[in-house]
């Protein structure tokens, strides 16, 4: 795959003797960047970042260093550096690391594509963000501002590890979206997007994503939605029946599922950004986590999603597993170190979002699995009193990720089975397993929906990594709602 | 660690790439951080990293046509085919109306203030380790569970310009952060200390370790405090969290213009309360508070802004397209792209002004029934960035205070309130201030004391563990 000699530094580390194991990652990764606002560019830039990772455990622990230079000597240099970090970190070491072996991988991984986006002249890209940036604005002197924006990364990715893995991974992700900004003569500040917040729009795919967004075809209702949210009255505050749209779900499984399941958050090696877990081992298939309605699933296999992928960073294949069976807790989202501290196997979720950071457990697409209430309109016709809320504003969770609080972009009161009346700033509030606990609904796969964030952050230094959710709509009972307003 | 590259040696490329790519009108700005952090959880040093972080950042314009281009390879063949081909993409860019060309051999320069320790830049794993054993060693001797991370890292940093503005900076920061916890990550009583400083001799590790024993000692059987209106008395560590919001929604150009920031159309005017003063000041030269750079991606010799003065709106963050368009001179505010995020303006030296009391007892003693915060977690500020409303809760310890006197701790309490109204009601802060580096980079930090606010506003609470 590479002219990189990554085999050198490998080849040194194996002549080691205090070497349990190593890998040497070759991360190559070019991007595009292009945003519009108010029909100037506000970005168009191209992005290129080479270099190697190299992670080493030795008698006790790991090290870890990273290079941009890739000849051969800069590389067994790296190498080195990993061990001298090993050993000197060995020094401190109470428990040494228990990291079981596993057979090598092999094998070749490529996001499929129908177009190749880095085939598209940048000025094409840009022309079909200047359309609707622009519509966005006009019609009416309210709508002060309007962004759209597309940004497409091909990353190369090489593994090879001392058990023999040799795994080579090209993945093609993108993201593309707009939003406006209505303001009143009072100072008020109201955003509507599409297709969602910027931010929850990537996905692993080619060009024909873009093409199939329509933007253009959506200008007219975000505006006019963003112009109504100027004169809406604030969410009332109280409990009420809620009703999520699928990208507001997407968030809402990706902070009080994905992370709560992710293992070193469990264990307490996250402390020092994100926290820990309420879901502990003790826990493991007998927290009723959710209703009967709940199953989330863990995919790194999905086509398309942008939590799917090959092998992880320690060479474990993509693969399928529950998380959460009708309601129960089943597994956890792991690395091989963190498996074995509670005699399982890995469930291969290690991944670095660059050369130049270690591996550490990343959610996979992680989704809320279709039910069998219809569609979205089905949910609202069966639904006497509630409100539908949609698309995130603010995002907050605590560090153990029980109590959370997220606001909306809008919601629509629902009354006898009707889309009433709009509401602004809504928020709802909950804790994890109650607020899953009183989910009754989930719409069926019509409305099922993949959605991508590109950009979750963790670790420490901060890494940040593509990851996937998909959902249909969903409804909760007795959900805590109110007003930022 | 080895520090591999200088300021003047990449202000030296920067030159010689320019005059040999041939454009007629380019920026190149050159960074390496040179970071060794040792990063420990669940009492074991488990990722110790060396990072390095090469960035180029490379900008062409032909006329107001401008594009960028951001590389790692920073050997001087790569950069030359990149000034090149971004010179080829500039032809095909929009025009941007308002952009004023790049800056000129000109454009005033100031101090730079000494930001560089050898020692920190120096700093070798084995040294890590040896500082890291004893806080390890007290925090398992205390029956307690360690966490957190001892960082050293080296900057060098320059840019240069066709037109012939030449800037370099060298700098260190070394940096500790410290949990002592109950439990590894399932919760329960934690204590937090950390300090930040050029120099990695002059870090309070002890001290800092101390504290993080000791807050997490008095956080034991936390009682439940009902959601409501309590004063609050917060550290520097939970008030920067606000203020960090803050600086991302309220002082930049761009959201000024755009109509979210909560100073859109109310400069002069009060948003605040009267004993609040908020400035940028990336040049300031106490070692212990100052860590800007002097100058900003586009050479801009940065000063002192002040954004809020006894509570009234004065200013806002500027760079120079932004300026241009809106009438107004670049503060040297412009921001390098960073984590495939645009390059923008805002503030990278948030501070606020620091009061009469002689520490966090004094704004204790003035509390009859209320809390005391030690620190804040998953602040967000986006709810209604015109007031500046936001949501968080606390972590690290959180106590009941009655009657001056911490009286017992609670569990952990969801706020959503409006910081800038918030403000309004503070009636007290601290003389000493405290620097806490922003979480995302290792370019800037934010200023503060600690602060007692009356009545904020706590909607919800949390629970120390989840038993069904």
């Amino acid at each position: 795959m590479t002219d990189v000699p990554l085999e050198a530094a490998l080849a040194w580390l194996r002549k080691q003797p205090d070497v349990r194991y190593a890998e040497v990652r070759l991360v190559d990764e070019g991007s595009e960047r292009l945003r519009l606002r108010d029909g100037r560019p506000e970005q168009v830039t191209v992005e290129a970042s080479r270099g190697v990772g190299i992670r080493v455990l030795g008698a006790k622990t790991w090290g870890f260093a990273s290079t941009a230079d890739v000849h051969e000597s800069a590389l067994v240099a790296a190498a080195t550096r990993a061990l001298a970090i090993a050993r000197a970190s060995g020094a401190v070491t109470h428990r040494p690391v228990l990291f079981p072996e596993r057979p090598a991988s092999r094998g070749t991984y490529e996001t499929a594509l129908a177009v190749d986006p880095f085939t598209i002249p940048t000025e094409a890209k840009l022309a079909a963000l200047d359309g609707p940036v622009r519509a966005l604005r006009q019609g009416d002197a309210r709508l002060k501002s309007a962004e759209a924006w597309m940004d497409w990364t091909r990353q190369k990715k090489h593994l090879l590890t001392t058990e023999g893995t040799d795994v080579a991974q090209t993945f093609t992700f993108g993201a593309c979206g707009m939003h406006v900004f209505a303001g009143s003569s009072g100072g008020d500040s109201q955003r509507r997007s599409y297709p969602t917040w910027q931010g929850g729009d990537g996905f692993q795919a080619g060009w024909e994503r873009v093409a199939a967004l329509d933007l253009a075809g959506n200008v007219d209702r975000v505006k006019d939605e963003a112009l109504a949210l100027l004169t809406a009255p604030p969410c009332p505050g109280g409990s009420r029946t809620l009703l999520l749209e699928s990208s507001q779900m997407a968030l809402q499984i990706h902070e009080s599922c994905g992370h709560p399941t992710e293992l070193d958050r469990v264990l307490g090696s996250e402390i020092s950004l994100a926290g820990g877990s309420f879901m502990q081992p003790a826990m493991l298939g007998r927290l009723r986590y959710g209703s009967p309605q709940v199953t989330l699933v863990a995919d790194a296999t999905r086509a398309g999603g942008n939590g799917t992928f090959g092998w992880d960073d320690e060479g474990v294949p993509a693969g399928k597993r529950a998380l959460v069976e009708r309601g129960l807790f089943v597994d956890y989202l792991s690395s091989r170190e963190t498996a074995a501290a509670l005699g399982r196997v890995s469930t291969g979720t290690m991944r670095a979002d660059g050369w130049n950071r270690t591996p550490i457990i990343r959610m996979v697409n992680v989704s809320l699995e279709p039910g069998a209430s219809g569609t979205l309109e089905d949910l609202v016709a069966s639904t006497d009193d509630g409100l539908l809320m949609a698309t995130d504003k603010s995002w907050s969770i605590d560090d153990l990720r029980l109590n959370f609080q997220f606001s909306c972009e809008v919601a629509w009161e629902i009354r006898h089975g009707k889309r009433t009346r709009m509401l602004r700033d809504p928020f709802y509030t909950g804790i994890t397993p109650r607020f899953w606990g009183s989910c009754d609904a989930v719409c069926d796969e019509r409305d099922w929906r993949l959605w991508g964030i590109t950009s979750c952050g963790k670790g420490d230094p901060m890494q940040t990594m593509h990851v996937g959710h998909g959902s249909s709509p969903a409804r909760f009972r007795d959900v805590a709602v109110g007003s930022a307003s | 660690m080895t520090t591999t590259a200088t300021a003047g040696a990449l202000l030296a490329l920067c030159k010689d790439v320019l005059a040999v790519a041939g454009q007629a009108e380019a920026e190149l700005t050159l960074r390496v951080a040179e970071r060794g952090c040792a990063r420990f959880a669940m009492g074991e040093l488990g990722q110790h990293m060396q990072i390095a972080e090469p960035q180029a950042v490379v900008r062409v314009a032909h006329g107001t046509r401008v594009a960028e281009t951001v590389l790692s390879r920073l050997d001087r063949e790569a950069l030359v085919d990149a000034v090149r081909a971004t010179g080829r993409a500039a032809k095909l860019v929009p025009e941007v109306e308002s952009f004023p060309g790049f800056t000129g051999h000109d454009e005033p320069a100031g101090t730079d203030p000494p930001r560089y320790v050898e020692a920190t830049a120096r700093a070798t794993p084995e040294e890590r380790v040896e500082r890291l054993a004893p806080v390890l060693h007290a925090i398992r001797g205390a029956g307690l569970v360690s966490a957190g991370m001892l960082e050293t890292t080296s900057v060098a940093h320059a840019m240069a310009t066709t037109g012939g503005c030449a800037r370099s900076h060298d700098a260190s920061v070394a940096s500790f952060r410290v949990w002592a916890l109950e439990t590894p990550g399932a919760g329960g009583a934690a204590g937090y200390g950390g300090h930040v400083h050029r120099d990695v001799r002059e870090l309070r590790l002890a001290e800092e370790t101390e504290r993080s024993l000791r807050v997490c000692r008095m956080s034991r059987q936390p009682a439940s405090l009902e959601a409501g209106t309590y004063d609050v008395v917060m550290e520097p560590e939970a008030v920067t969290e606000l203020l960090e919001w803050l600086a991302a929604i309220a002082f930049a150009a761009p959201e000024v213009e755009q109509g979210t920031s909560p100073m859109a159309g109310r400069l002069g005017e009060r948003i605040t309360g009267e004993g609040i003063d908020l400035v940028e000041d990336p040049l300031c030269e106490d070692p212990a508070l100052g860590f800007g750079v002097p100058f900003d991606r586009e050479g801009t010799w940065r000063s002192r802004v002040p954004l809020v003065e006894r509570g009234v709106a004065r200013a806002v963050l500027y760079d120079r397209t932004c300026g241009a368009r809106m009438g107004a001179a670049s503060t040297g505010s412009a921001q390098l792209p960073a984590q495939g995020t645009a390059g923008g303006v805002g503030a990278t030296s948030l501070m606020l002004g620091a009061g009469t009391a002689a520490g966090v007892d004094e704004l204790l003693a003035g509390v009859e029934r209320g809390l005391y915060v030690c620190r804040l977690h998953y602040v967000n500020g986006l709810l209604e960035p015109r007031r500046a409303v936001m949501t968080g809760l606390t972590r690290d310890g959180c106590f009941l205070v009655e009657k001056g006197k911490i009286a017992r701790p609670v569990g952990n309490m969801r706020f959503t309130d409006s910081l800038l109204e918030g403000l309004a009601r503070c009636d007290g802060m601290t003389r000493e201030r405290k620097a806490v580096p922003t979480w995302w980079s290792d370019a800037g930090a934010v200023v503060s004391p600690a602060i007692r606010i009356r009545g904020w506003r706590f909607n919800g609470k949390s629970q120390e563990a989840y038993e069904g």
